[in-house]
């Protein structure tokens, strides 16, 4: 995805304030943590750790449990794919562009 | 491992459910045909096609194949194990000249070995479990709203029936721009995590459709779409010349 298509989601509504937990991309972090949650067999094994990168992309790193790697993928990446792009949107309340990494650990 | 075993018309079908179900890529999933469909004269297929399929066991494979975001990376690679590997060569079409009892399995291992290639496996979840409209409107509703919270929105969700078989989860509130994204990418996104929240949640043939909407997106969608049609009919009405939709 371009970050021309993130403006143009920006402009939708535009970011507001600072979110109300802590880190660089809060609500995004939320967000991530929450959707990855809902596709797992384990949520409790799901972690997000986060990157802060230069140029101001923040990178969200996801883990999960054993055998769940291919439930937050899924078939031909759709699941991943989707979870990227909301996860993006929820970045633009935190003001920062996310690139959203799923990590086998 | 579980095993989980499909049914569908043709045998790609059959397998695209079954990783509905075990929630992987084809790449991760261990397949085995047990039936394919039967094709009659002319064409006409008869009975159905049976796959069951698993999470295939994994091996200590590069982890960087993973991560790469290269599409092309998904290549056969897992499939090393011999014999059966034409079958995954998506035969989205029932191969014709089979005989009904030549259908056989043609097992396709991932590598390891499938110790139990015979029948269906005891803890197979079955997958005649019928999910009503409701049922799946219920997982979504619920997802929706959890989504909702973790996107920081103050949002009402509102149920209503579309047409016999298919409900709508209407998202209302202020500032949900976001949540539709350019082009309705997003709401898309959210679609489509929905529809496999439900999948995770119910496995089991689920009847109806529930679709979700954001701000009415879907619905202006729909009417502009009405609109241009109706325009493009009364211009040929008028000028009685063809015209392409």
């Amino acid at each position: 995805m371009s970050d021309a298509e993130e403006q143009v989601a920006g402009e939708q509504a535009p970011a507001e304030g600072a979110p109300s937990g802590s880190g660089p991309a809060a609500n995004a972090q939320a967000m991530l943590e929450y959707l990855a949650r809902a596709v797992v067999e384990d949520p409790d094994a799901v972690e997000v750790d986060v990157d802060e990168g230069r140029r101001g992309v923040v990178t969200l790193n996801v883990h999960v449990g054993d055998g769940d790697m291919g439930r937050v993928i899924g078939k031909r990446g759709r699941v991943a794919q989707s979870i990227r792009t909301v996860v993006r949107a929820a970045a633009v309340r935190d003001g920062v562009n996310v690139d959203v990494e799923f990590v086998d650990s | 491992m579980e095993w989980v075993e499909t049914t569908g018309k043709t045998v790609e079908e059959a397998k695209d459910l079954a990783l509905d179900q075990l929630g992987v890529d084809t790449q991760d999933a261990e397949f085995e045909v047990l039936e394919e469909p039967r094709t009659g004269l002319f064409g006409r297929v008869r009975g159905e096609a049976r796959v069951r399929a698993r999470v295939a066991p994994r091996q200590q494979r590069p982890r960087q194949d993973r991560s790469s975001r290269n599409k092309g990376s998904a290549a056969p690679k897992a499939f090393t194990g011999g014999g059966g590997t034409e079958a995954m060569a998506s035969t989205s079409r029932p191969r014709t000249g089979r005989r009904p009892g030549a259908a056989g399995s043609a097992t396709v291992a991932a590598a390891a070995p499938a110790p139990d290639t015979a029948g269906p496996a005891p803890g197979g979840r079955t997958v005649d479990e019928i999910v009503s409209v409701e049922a799946q409107a219920d997982i979504m509703e619920s997802f929706l709203e959890g989504l909702l919270d973790a996107f920081g929105a103050s949002a009402s969700v509102n149920r209503r029936a579309v047409d016999e078989e298919t409900l709508e989860l209407a998202v209302e509130g202020d500032d949900l721009g976001l949540l539709i994204g350019p082009k309705g990418q997003t709401l898309g996104a959210v679609q489509e995590l929905a529809r496999t929240v439900v999948q995770r949640r119910a496995a089991g043939t689920h009847e109806g459709r529930v679709r979700i909407d954001v701000s009415g997106y879907r619905q202006h969608r729909r009417e502009a779409l009405e609109r241009v049609t109706r325009q493009v009919a009364e211009e040929v009405h008028r000028s009685g010349a063809r015209k392409a939709l």
